[in-house]
């Protein structure tokens, strides 16, 4: 009989470390490459075990291919029961593997502390209601009549402006003394329809731009007083007040959030808040106002113009019925 | 998209205590100033910064009135954070570096492109600083350029890295150069000197707290700190300790500042610690120190009006001990105040400004003066759910719903300085309700206090079980949700107006149940049983061969 080789054994021993690695560290690394997220995908533990199930399964089916083949395998274990790689060395294995077996159930078998995880969903729409799918935003699109009646007032430099910003106007134009109150709004539509208006030849179309460009104006203003302290200026979901909620305010600069909603949507999340949510969405955990108890119908669609606008996204457009 | 993704992540894990000089310095010559530049700077000026400070950059923007500290004025050309010596104008790399990172702990948010996703660019941050120093006269007049006239503050060109000797050498340059004066022994800004000064803006100075690296504004790194009282904080008392200390001196106490920063605990769930022996009522008895402490970030009531976007305290730390019969929680917060006086008369009503369209969160449109002492009591809360709920559904945070009640442990601190019962067990049905104390025979809650240094310690004690149906039961094994309120007189809080946290957990460890031991040693039996007897057999074969 020739010697029987130590090969099979070891071979076995290190396709199992080998699996054991790819799952839990290969995967991982591997996820982060294709996902280009700043955290690696783990492998469940479930999915682990069934993973280690079937590679002993199909080392166990090619150790007892044949008895020569397990007799290899077997070969270095029982020289290691004989004895022959040392007494020390056999007490020692005989002490560790149980204690390792130990070791696994304890920490198997041993309650562990950790916040209980509520699932979430983010656009629940269970008790949205469906009216509100059609809505549209009365500043982003305004009527001939409105752009008509804003450009008289621009001709007569009496353009009305929210309360909020009224102060802070006033005081500009103390200290400027401006041709005309709107010359504090420095884009460039409005500044091509000032000097239209001074040319006296005005376009529906430039009027409407420079029209949106002053609810932009207002709904920023509105925005920094009342969302900014939560949303941020970067309106990326990291204001001041950002770090002590739990629920981290709304990213909307992320392409999964107000991107994918319809306008009406966003108008009842910020008309009910939190509370509106139904119980799907946990609304014991979200800091989101009721926001029609302070803003009226105006200053929402406002800031909600703005809130699209700084972000740099569209809503998405209802379908059509 | 990876590394702004990474970045911005480890900004968020870090706190912006992290951020250090990365971010802070422009990665080439900064462009000259055109009329292009000017142009471009004025409008993102219009969207970006004028809500805040105003069109004229005079810092009086329509959102200035709700927030404290206030948005820089830039028509005086004092500026707060720079590398020039005292009393000077800033370099423009140090305007780069505050519009690039923001002042931590305020309204200025970071604005490089590489932080949020739709910040400003390089060439667009010069822009707008373009634009800035056009508020100022200063800036256009050469003879005042701290860079020509060789004003400017560097880094020592020696840094010995962060050490246990730096930083025994930086504690005594903090107790000669009498740094605690103002900022206190522990760093808690509870100093009592120039506390009830105002600054050249006209506002009540607040003494920093340099534990907390998440609000220090110039950035919590150990260059950042070294600045700060190299250069001064033109506009305020902090002067500047170029002449007065040495290069090496400073670099110390720099060490030392960055030393004494808190790390903040990441974990949701307080373990309550299971003792033998009565709840000790000294928070420095050892037993207290032996409970694993849990930090709670709090921010401020922005939820309902009056929303309040200024707290002072911003974060809790709280422990738990148990024995076979009560519950205790130590509370400790720093407040560099103690408030223990209450003046119901001035209390403001919410109601005018609650309607709708109406200004609805302010300082200064509600004659709110913040640092005012004697008016309001410094105050904390405890809230639990009137039950434990079943399953993940718990009432609302903020004071729950009329369908979910909350349980309310609030402690006063007038009341205890009084001798009166300083803890009122309350319940509440959403904020809209105003909180209902329960009856005097239900009222089980025993509290100690005491405030040192700048921090309050507060001991809140009660049976584990009480027969009130709407009182919290603490079950041994449950996920118990806890949240926090807290109020600091002297910032003007009170009522709504106030600091709080969401939800977290409080769990009493159950003891271990003894199956678990009970499979560990089968376990370990019959495996040491089936190796022996291996081994045995095989000896036994070996023998036979032989």
């Amino acid at each position: 009989m020739k010697k029987p080789r130590t090969m099979r054994f070891w071979s076995v021993v290190l396709t199992l470390l080998l699996v054991y690695a790819l799952v839990k560290w290969g995967i991982p690394t591997v996820s982060r490459e294709i996902t280009e997220l700043p955290f690696p995908l783990t492998v469940p533990g479930t999915l682990m075990f069934i993973y280690m199930l079937l590679t002993v399964v199909a080392l166990f089916l090619l150790v007892t291919f044949s008895d020569e083949h397990l007799e290899e395998f077997l070969y270095p274990i029982r020289r290691f029961l004989r004895g022959e790689y040392g007494k020390v060395t056999r007490a020692a294995g005989l002490v560790l593997v149980p204690a390792l077996v130990g070791w696994q159930v304890y920490d198997v078998t041993i309650p562990k502390v950790q916040q209980p995880s509520s699932l979430r969903i983010q656009h629940p729409s269970s008790n949205f209601p469906k009216k509100n799918e059609a809505l549209k935003n009365p500043f982003s699109a305004a009527t001939d009549d409105e752009v008509d009646g804003f450009i008289e007032q621009a001709q007569a430099n009496q353009v009305s402006f929210i309360p909020q910003v009224q102060a802070d106007l006033d005081s500009w134009a103390e200290y400027i003394e401006p041709d005309h109150m709107l010359e504090a709004i420095t884009t460039a539509p409005m500044h091509t329809f000032l000097q239209e208006l001074a040319a006296g030849n005005v376009s529906r179309d430039t009027a409407r731009a420079a029209l949106i460009e002053k609810h932009l104006f207002e709904g920023r203003a509105l925005y920094s007083m009342n969302c900014r302290p939560c949303h941020g200026d970067s309106v990326a979901g990291d204001g001041p007040m950002a770090d002590g909620f739990k629920l981290r305010p709304i990213n909307f600069t992320d392409n999964g959030t107000i991107e994918t909603i319809v306008e009406g949507y966003t108008f009842w999340r910020v008309s009910n808040g939190g509370p509106g949510l139904p119980t799907e969405a946990t609304p014991w955990d979200s800091a989101m106002p009721v926001w029609k108890l302070n803003l009226t119908e105006e200053e929402r669609w406002k800031i909600i113009l703005a809130e699209y606008d700084l972000a740099q996204k569209t809503p998405r457009i209802p379908e059509s019925h | 998209m990876i590394n702004r993704f990474t970045a911005l992540i480890t900004v968020l894990l870090l706190g912006w205590g992290g951020m250090a000089f990365a971010a802070a310095n422009p990665s080439g010559p900064r462009p000259a100033a055109t009329d292009q530049t000017l142009a471009e700077g004025t409008e993102i000026y219009l969207q970006r910064c004028s809500f805040c400070h105003g069109l004229l950059g005079d810092g009086n923007g329509p959102a200035a009135d709700y927030l404290d500290p206030r948005p820089r004025d830039f028509t005086l050309g004092t500026f707060k954070f720079r590398t020039t010596q005292s009393g000077e104008l800033p370099r423009d790399e140090d305007l780069f570096r505050t519009v690039s990172r923001g002042l931590p702990g305020t309204a200025m948010q970071a604005f490089d492109s590489d932080l949020i996703k739709n910040g400003l660019t390089e060439n667009e941050r010069w822009a707008v600083i373009d634009y800035i120093k056009t508020f100022a006269f200063e800036f256009e007049d050469p003879e005042l350029d701290p860079v020509k006239n060789g004003l400017v503050v560097a880094l020592p060109a020696e840094r010995p890295p962060f050490s246990e000797s730096l930083v025994a050498k930086g504690k005594e340059v903090f107790e000669h150069a009498k740094c605690w004066e103002c900022h206190g022994k522990q760093g808690r800004g509870d100093g009592q000197k120039s506390f009830d000064r105002t600054d050249d803006w006209g506002f009540p100075i607040r003494i920093r707290n340099v534990t907390h690296p998440w609000k220090i504004k110039g950035g919590a790194e150990a260059e950042d700190i070294y600045m700060r009282f190299s250069t001064g904080i033109n506009g305020t008392p902090m002067p500047s300790f170029v002449d007065a200390l040495t290069e090496e001196e400073r670099w110390a106490l720099a060490n030392f500042i960055k030393s004494l920063q808190h790390q903040l605990t990441d974990h949701q769930v307080l373990k309550a610690k299971e003792i033998v022996a009565e709840i000790p009522e000294d928070p420095a008895d050892a037993d207290w120190f032996a409970a694993e402490p849990m930090d709670v970030r709090l921010t401020g009531q922005v939820i309902a009006a009056p929303r309040w976007q200024n707290p002072s305290i911003e974060m809790v730390t709280l422990r738990a001990l148990y024995n076979t019969t009560d519950i205790a929680f130590l509370v400790q917060w720093d407040d560099p105040f103690k408030d223990v006086t209450h003046q119901s008369e001035l209390e403001f009503d919410a109601q005018e400004i609650s309607r709708i369209g109406a200004f609805n969160s302010y300082v200064a449109a509600n004659d709110m003066v913040p640092r005012q002492l004697l008016t309001f009591t410094d105050a904390v809360t405890l809230q639990f759910p009137a039950k434990l709920p079943e399953g993940t559904k718990k009432p609302h945070f903020f004071r729950g719903e009329s369908s979910n009640p909350v349980h309310l442990w609030q402690w006063q601190a007038h009341r205890a300085e009084a001798g009166d019962r300083a803890v009122q067990e309350s319940n509440a049905r959403g904020w809209k309700q105003s909180v209902k104390p329960q009856a005097e025979e239900q009222q089980q809650v025993i509290a100690t206090a005491s405030w040192d240094k700048g921090r309050w310690s507060v001991i809140m004690r009660r049976p584990l079980l009480t027969d009130d149906r709407n009182d919290i039961q603490f079950i041994k094994g449950q996920f118990i949700p806890l949240a926090l309120n807290a109020w600091d007189g002297s910032n003007g809080e009170h009522g709504l107006v106030m600091s709080l946290s969401t939800w977290h957990s409080v769990i009493l460890e159950a003891p271990v149940p003894l199956t678990v031991y009970l499979y560990t040693l089968l376990a370990v039996l019959i495996t040491g049983a089936l190796g022996v007897w291996l081994m045995r057999k095989e000896q036994a074969q070996a023998a036979q061969a032989v």
